[in-house]
């Protein structure tokens, strides 16, 4: 369970820029629930999730997993318990090592990096298999290097990595935002599937009502660091593109957008 | 003849500057930190070998062997420097460069003299008559001395290179490479990215260190200003060496840096025949480094990094 406690973030504290973006900001995200978040530019949605994985620092309040406080705990300690998916294809993966390569690194998560032998050759086949789920013919490719492959293709390799080892919490932070449609379709699905299988309870952050409606067993729309729709359970359901999408236009005229 | 001598004596210097090139391909292509410590760590490596050598009696080998720790401490501070307390890379690499000036002066000072009677070079013409029943003597002729010590060196750098290969190709080489490549990546799989840097930069230092020791045994005499202009020249030779030689199939990235550091040295050896007074060598050296960085920049994969610098998304 993940919980969000009277968290405030506050950015350029004392200065004429200064900004506050959240005041008191709650959010409990149990287990196994698959959170899509939306919200205009500038609502908060990424900030709430570099609060989430300690990527930035809160001004005040506590976040807590499982019911304890990690906000001590440094990025990369928090990681530990969760993947993430970037917006940029580029960020997940090593571009100048080799799928197999950048595979036995995600695989290792966990355990110690020593000087064993890097790749894991009686592991090809299993990296083969996971490969060929993603229907992208890349498991023929394991010696070609990431940075070769087409932003959709490193974004499949990239949630393969994140999910690879057991986690707690799938971070995605609008990971089809850069891709085209066709691909942004085939990378969802693929997300769903192994938030499924795996049973992962995860977090969406993405700028499409439609996947926002589809995909997901709750829904929040954010606006200015508050949460001001959530649907979950039956409601979220029976919720409609269009419903959110008259939600959405009413913020944003509000803002003078 | 001359050019003989010259071609032979450049071989010699690039073997030595090899195993600068590898550290130095360490931190700059592996890490993606231009390190400028390098110009102090050189001498250091010289100096602690020397004191080894000379004060305590250390025979040649374990003597460069053990320089290795002197350049890796060295690094592991440029490292702290940046990891640690968010100082620049540049920065880090001066601070550290000159800080270590004082340093070598300072240990140069334990010495009562620099110059050596036995090196890891050193062997007589009669033992080498046991090796293939004297062929080998015959067979290299009154230069057998300097053959004799470009094999050695040979040996030397050939050692390092498959060590090095070997360290890359393990899991800690692998999230050396990561930290370099993708930080977030190292960041993602749970663990601190400055640690390895840390790392690496030490690693790094330590094979500069060992390049001086070898250095200081190669002339038979430790110098203190042997360190200055080898940030530059380690660059020139991964640069020159990566654009040229990394294209071509099979060839590894240490064995094209290796083949750097050779070509290097010789173009510079052959500009000392240009230039006898040895006036405008660091002006020639500067304007070769120059000329191969715009003709790398126009034909090889690594202007994406060096666009990338100056898209500032690398805290240089």
């Amino acid at each position: 369970m993940l919980e969000l406690k009277n968290v405030s973030k506050i950015y350029n504290p004392g200065t004429v820029t200064e900004l506050c973006l959240f005041d008191n900001f709650n959010l409990t995200v149990n287990d196994g629930e698959f959170v899509s978040v939306v919200g205009s530019n500038g609502s908060g949605k990424t900030s709430m999730l570099n609060i989430i994985c300690g990527s930035i620092p809160v001004s005040g309040g506590e976040v807590l997993i499982d019911g304890k406080n990690v906000n001590s705990l440094h990025e990369y300690q928090r990681y530990r318990m969760m993947g993430r998916v970037y917006q940029n294809p580029a960020a997940g993966t090593c571009p100048n090592m080799t799928i197999i390569e950048n595979m036995s690194l995600a695989d290792n998560k966990g355990k110690r990096y020593g000087l064993s032998f890097g790749v894991n050759y009686a592991k090809k086949q299993f990296y083969r298999e996971q490969l060929s789920t993603l229907g992208l013919g890349l498991e023929d490719k394991l010696d070609v290097k990431l940075g070769a492959l087409s932003g959709g293709q490193r974004q499949a390799v990239s949630l393969l990595m994140a999910t690879m080892t057991p986690i707690d919490f799938l971070i995605l932070d609008e990971h089809t935002a850069a891709l085209d449609p066709r691909t942004a379709e085939i990378i969802m699905e693929l997300t769903d599937k192994v938030i499924k299988e795996k049973h992962l309870t995860a977090i969406m952050v993405t700028h499409n009502l439609r996947y926002a409606v589809e995909y997901g067993t709750r829904l929040i729309m954010m606006d200015k660091g508050n949460i001001i729709l959530d649907k979950q359970g039956e409601e979220k359901q029976k919720a409609k593109v269009d419903d959110i999408l008259d939600i959405f236009n009413k913020i944003s005229i509000e803002c003078g957008n | 003849m001359l050019f003989f001598a010259t071609t032979i004596d450049g071989l010699q210097m690039g073997l030595c500057f090899a195993v600068l090139a590898l550290g130095v391909y360490i931190s700059y292509s592996i890490l993606d930190f231009p390190d400028l410590s390098v110009d102090g760590t050189f001498p250091l490596g010289g100096v602690v070998c020397t004191i080894l050598m000379l004060k305590l009696g250390i025979p040649a080998l374990p003597a460069i062997l053990l320089s290795f720790f002197a350049g890796l401490a060295a690094g592991a501070i440029t490292g702290i420097l940046h990891v640690k307390f968010n100082i620049t890379k540049l920065l880090s690499g001066i601070i550290v460069m000159t800080a270590l000036l004082s340093v070598t002066l300072a240990l140069t000072k334990l010495l009562t003299r620099t110059g050596f009677t036995t090196t890891i070079f050193s062997f007589r013409s009669e033992n080498l008559s046991g090796i293939f029943g004297g062929k080998l003597v015959e067979l290299l002729g009154s230069q057998n001395r300097d053959y004799m010590m470009l094999i050695i060196e040979l040996v030397f750098v050939i050692a390092i290179k498959l060590i090095i290969d070997l360290f890359l190709k393990t899991k800690l080489g692998y999230m050396l490479r990561a930290t370099g490549d993708n930080e977030m990546l190292v960041i993602s799989l749970g663990k601190d990215s400055g640690t390895y840097k840390i790392l690496g930069l030490a690693l790094a230092n330590g094979f500069v260190a060992m390049s001086g020791a070898l250095y200081s045994n190669l002339f038979s005499q430790y110098d203190n200003s042997c360190g200055s202009g080898k940030v530059v020249m380690a660059l020139a030779s991964v640069i020159i060496g990566m654009a040229v030689f990394s294209k071509i199939r099979f060839v590894a990235d240490t064995t094209a840096v290796i083949f750097g550091a050779v070509i290097y040295s010789l173009c510079l050896n052959y500009l000392v025949l240009v230039d006898t007074n040895g006036i405008y060598l660091k002006l020639l050296n500067a304007v070769m480094f120059a000329l191969i960085l715009i003709f790398n920049d126009k034909t090889s994969s690594l202007v994406s990094k060096h666009s990338k610098l100056k898209g500032g998304t690398s805290k240089c």
